[in-house]
């Protein structure tokens, strides 16, 4: 039986008066894929903030590895590799692929000590996990969007992390390589035993990798396995009633193009 | 030329344009990369101010000068966390308030006072034995505390939130990156002057930017350019008769236009480059 990693229990996020999450209550478990899904507004972000330990709860409690994030000294943050939205990176900043990558590092190493030998290696295994070693003296602004994606998945492994958060990994790239992209996680998450929490508007894309969805507006609206959550009753709550499921379990917008 | 290394003065001027040229330069590569011209503008006016008041209470001028400089990047840090106003805004507040105080407390003095103005323009070539220790222990701090942390410094210019999130103490290193901004301004004044000062940490870095798409070469290339840039045009200045202020920048300046149309980033990219 798999041990719960990250524990929300009646937790509230937000700012003084605005409240981006209430009264989550879940478990991920240890070796998990998790799809987070939700409206824009809905505090996916605020969720992967709070696993980051970036945002303490104002209420209620969360617990990562051993740690209660009640205050924002988290020392578990290099046991999760992050993969932050795409579009946040300056294409035009001077730094190539490896000098990228080995900053996965840093932040295990802690301050005072320089990266070795021994960093550089995991650096370039990490490389090598996302297929992206030749290139690693290239310069991170010359690849395209899904090499960049590549490389910055590997930065996130070379923390030698547990749990991989992505946010939206597949947005603002062709549908060839969202799937190349969704496939390198996967394989990451079978061969290097990792738990995956994947934050995505792509329902339909994401619904044939993830053990369980995790649905959220404002609150925890549903969780559960795929087929579970993505169906016409549960999704009309949150997205409205022109969203239904076809027969082929494809999630569309009803009579869209009549409007 | 080299019977100007027989002069006491001239040596100690070489000396302090080198070592600022290399302070301004490194640091300027974080300054640049993390998006922090605008403060270190503002932080140089109001370094300015405290000078200006030490003056005219009579106590140190760069001891004051330090405390103005610290004050206004803490205070534009703290304006860049909060984001209720648009930062060149505020900015640009602290910026005019810090000069206007300058000008004021300089009308408050009782006639005309030279050294004043040599911080405002610079004058490298009256830098004294005692201003040369002081610019060579406050330089030297603040290169051992840059190498000392520049893994950290390079990871939050590359994406504070991603250092934060990684485990660096991204916040805390973000004020120690604006705390060496005020020290360098402070060890710069009375070489490059307060409206120069900013020329020196922005433009090495700059031309260093254009030049490569690596960030150990940028760093190496800032360091270079920026020494090259102070010792030539101290060199050029004496030479030629002219300030040495505005001789070091111009030539700075001049390098950094070159570098813009000789820039390999100006060149396509590479076929295997796509969307």
């Amino acid at each position: 039986m798999p041990k719960p990693i990250i524990t929300f229990q009646q937790a509230t996020f937000g700012f003084p008066g605005v409240i981006a999450l209430q009264d989550i209550s879940l478990d991920i478990l240890e070796g998990e894929y998790v799809g987070i899904i939700g409206p824009n507004g809905s505090g996916k972000t605020t969720l992967c903030r709070a696993m980051l330990g970036l945002m303490p709860p104002l209420k209620g409690t969360l617990q990562i590895f051993d740690c209660s994030c009640d205050e924002l000294r988290c020392h578990h943050r290099a046991r999760i590799g992050y993969l932050p939205q795409k579009g946040k990176i300056d294409q035009n900043f001077p730094i190539t692929v490896l000098e990228a990558v080995m900053m996965g590092r840093y932040g295990a190493l802690g301050l005072f000590r320089r990266p070795g030998k021994q960093d550089r290696q995991i650096a370039m295994d990490a490389l090598e996990n996302v297929g992206m070693q030749d290139h690693w003296n290239t310069p991170l602004g010359h690849l395209s969007g899904g090499q960049q994606q590549r490389v910055l998945i590997a930065r996130a492994l070379a923390q030698q992390p547990q749990v991989l958060l992505l946010d939206e990994p597949t947005t603002g790239i062709d549908i060839v390589t969202q799937h190349s992209v969704l496939d390198l996680i996967k394989r990451l998450h079978r061969d290097l035993g990792l738990t995956v929490l994947l934050v995505t508007h792509d329902l339909n894309m994401i619904r044939a990798h993830v053990d369980r969805l995790v649905l959220l507006k404002t609150t925890l609206f549903a969780a559960g396995p795929p087929d579970e959550v993505l169906k016409t009753d549960v999704l009309q709550q949150v997205y409205g009633k022109d969203l239904v499921v076809s027969e082929r379990d494809q999630v569309i917008v009803r009579d869209y193009h009549h409007h | 030329m080299f019977e100007l290394l027989s002069y006491d003065f001239m040596i100690r001027s070489l000396m302090a344009a080198a070592l600022v040229g290399a302070v301004c330069s490194l640091i300027g590569v974080f300054v640049v990369l993390r998006g922090l011209a605008f403060i270190g503008a503002g932080t140089a006016h109001a370094a300015f101010a405290g000078v200006t008041l030490g003056y005219l209470l009579g106590v140190s001028p760069l001891g004051l000068a330090l405390v103005f400089g610290l004050a206004t990047a803490w205070t534009a840090g703290l304006m860049e966390e909060k984001g209720r106003m648009k930062l060149d805004v505020s900015i640009g507040i602290l910026y005019t308030s810090t000069m206007a105080l300058a000008i004021l407390f300089i009308g408050l003095m009782k006639g005309y006072n030279a050294e004043v103005y040599g911080y405002l323009f610079g004058s490298v070539l009256s830098v004294t034995p005692e201003e040369l220790n002081t610019i060579q222990l406050l330089g030297l701090v603040v290169l051992g505390v840059i190498v000392l942390f520049s893994k950290e410094l390079y990871f939050i210019a590359f994406d504070q939130e991603m250092a934060e999130a990684s485990g660096v103490p991204a916040r805390r290193i973000f004020y120690l990156l604006l705390t060496l901004v005020a020290l360098t301004v402070v060890v710069s004044l009375k070489t490059v002057g307060a409206i120069l000062v900013f020329a020196m940490i922005l433009i090495p870095a700059s031309t260093a930017y254009q030049l490569t798409q690596s960030l150990m070469h940028m760093t190496i290339y800032s360091v270079v350019i920026g020494v090259l840039c102070a010792v030539g045009g101290l060199l050029l200045s004496y030479a030629w008769d002219l300030p040495s202020g505005p001789a070091i920048v111009l030539l700075a300046a001049a390098l950094f236009f070159l570098s813009v149309v000789f820039s390999p980033k100006r060149l396509p990219r590479p076929a295997s480059a796509g969307a």
